[in-house]
């Protein structure tokens, strides 16, 4: 069942003050429960593309249909996770996981309960009551996948949210990621310029044109799971995915 | 390290007292015009023994503290207009600054004629100058939130109201005690400067009895009283709070 369908995305971006096209026609469609990830070359706009579906802004033709009806504005159905995580520092990193649940007004007993489960799912549980700033980056990204969950959105839209991690703890997070999409089911688009992280995490892998974009390929990917970077059955996907990237690589650095 | 700076600040105020002492014993000037640092010891514990310095200082204070949470309540509501709405900062931003570079002091003869010589007349002046230093830094604390700040906060579902006390207050904070620090010491002028035009209460009332009087000693006395204040509050109110928050939100 189409989860998300996107139909003729278009976006202008201004730049020296005259309209840029960024996105030239974006359409394709999310099933029921898919981990999506969309890769292209840099400025292509598939974050401006995550931002749209997020609510966050308006396309300027098109429109994306969630569960058959059009996005107008942003809601908790939709959580966006940020690159730099967007945690709030004033908080405790529990008060960051509940802050859409009080936002909701959801009575403190209740969003412990729902907080415990996903710090618990994060491995966060001892860190509950710290700052964000005596967290590493990982820690960081973890939380910010908690505060995302907890909202239990219909879909979940992750903004390169490992592209500051150092490998070992990506890779970790990687694998994570795949356990929590398989433990609550969730739809989710990632997008990421690291064609192994897509390789990885996706069951789809949507690959973007350069600018003005649009869908190159769509590649599925139906390996066991966990999958891990260094398996040598994604190898023949990630070759696939860099071919497909090089010329659009190549004309956005011409164009620069 | 503490202890340290410590000693140097107690070995520099012993310091000055000597000078004082040693300008005093060379008898350069009158009695009347340059007193010994014991005279104004001396005159001050007058002041404390018979209450007229305690109820100048509360006096003082209390009008302080009302206009100074008047002028927090009103000023985070502009700036955070001013910042958010751009037809609001086209139209009343561009007069804040011009109003800040009013003297808060020249707002007294307004306020006599307004609210006669007054508590509220002021606590109008107090007013006037605190309100737009905490407008001005609100302002700047909202426009450098970080975007995905806001972004993510819309996203789970805050707007309005819970928007700005959840999201824009705290995480303009850093900027909105730098508006208290410089809004709390203009608008303690404008206490000091408003109770010396007024001639009703509080220690610059006192200030400028010691005037009247010739006692230069009470003169000398009362500015010294007014400047612990000022360091007192900054050091232990406004000092603290800043270091909290800065830890607090990670920028140091």
């Amino acid at each position: 069942m189409a989860k998300l369908e996107a139909k003729n995305i278009v976006k202008y971006f201004e730049h020296d003050g005259k309209p840029l096209k960024a996105l030239g026609g974006i359409n394709f469609t999310v099933e029921d429960g898919d981990f999506v990830c969309l890769v292209g070359p840099s400025g292509c706009g598939k974050s401006t593309f995550l931002r749209i579906a997020a609510g966050l802004q308006k396309p300027d033709e098109g429109q994306i249909l969630l569960d058959n009806r059009p996005i107008t504005k942003t809601g908790p159905d939709r959580i966006m996770v940020f690159q730099e995580g967007a945690l709030f520092p004033w908080l405790k990193v529990r008060d960051n996981v509940e802050f859409g649940l009080k936002i909701a007004g959801i009575p403190e007993s209740e969003r412990h309960q729902i907080s415990d489960r996903y710090l618990d799912m994060m491995q966060l549980s001892k860190f509950a009551n710290s700052y964000t700033y005596q967290l590493s980056t990982g820690m960081r990204q973890r939380v910010a996948i908690a505060r995302a969950l907890v909202m239990d959105p219909e879909i979940l839209l992750m903004d390169e949210p490992f592209a500051a991690l150092d490998a070992q703890t990506r890779d970790l997070l990687l694998v994570e990621m795949q356990m929590i999409w398989q433990k609550t089911k969730k739809t989710i688009i990632f997008v990421t310029h690291s064609i192994s992280e897509s390789t990885v995490l996706g069951n789809k892998v949507v690959v973007f044109t350069h600018r003005p974009s649009t869908i190159k390929k769509i590649i599925p990917i139906d390996h066991k799971r966990p999958r891990l970077v260094e398996d040598e059955t994604l190898i023949p996907y990630q070759r696939e995915i860099s071919a497909l990237l090089r010329p659009e690589v190549k004309a956005t650095e011409d164009s620069q | 390290m503490r202890a340290k700076s410590l000693g140097k600040k107690i070995a520099f105020y012993v310091g000055i007292v000597l000078v004082w002492q040693a300008l005093d014993m060379a008898s350069i000037w009158p009695d009347s015009v340059f007193p010994s640092p014991y005279e104004v010891a001396e005159d001050l514990g007058y002041g404390a023994a018979d209450g007229t310095l305690w109820i100048g200082i509360g006096t003082s204070l209390w009008r302080l503290a009302a206009g100074f949470a008047i002028a927090v309540a009103g000023g985070i509501m502009l700036g955070i207009f001013m910042a958010r709405v751009n037809t609001v900062n086209e139209t009343i931003g561009s007069i804040v600054l011009g109003l800040q570079s009013i003297p808060s002091v020249a707002w007294a003869p307004l306020a006599i004629i307004w609210f006669g010589l007054t508590d509220a007349g002021i606590i109008f002046v107090t007013v006037a100058g605190a309100l737009f230093a905490v407008t001005i830094n609100t302002y700047t604390g909202v426009k450098s939130i970080n975007p995905d700040f806001i972004a993510a906060a819309q996203n789970m579902g805050a707007k309005g109201e819970q928007l700005i006390t959840k999201v824009l207050i705290p995480a303009a904070f850093p900027y909105l005690i730098t508006g208290f620090k410089q809004g709390w010491a203009f608008g303690w002028r404008g206490v000091v400067g408003a109770e010396l035009l007024f001639s009703f209460l509080g220690l610059g009332f006192l200030l400028n009895v010691g005037r009247q009087l010739s006692d230069v000693s009470q003169v000398i006395g009362m500015m010294i009283v007014i400047m612990i204040i000022g360091i007192v509050i900054d050091g232990l109110i406004f000092k603290r709070l800043e270091d909290k928050v800065m830890a607090r939100w990670g920028l140091r």
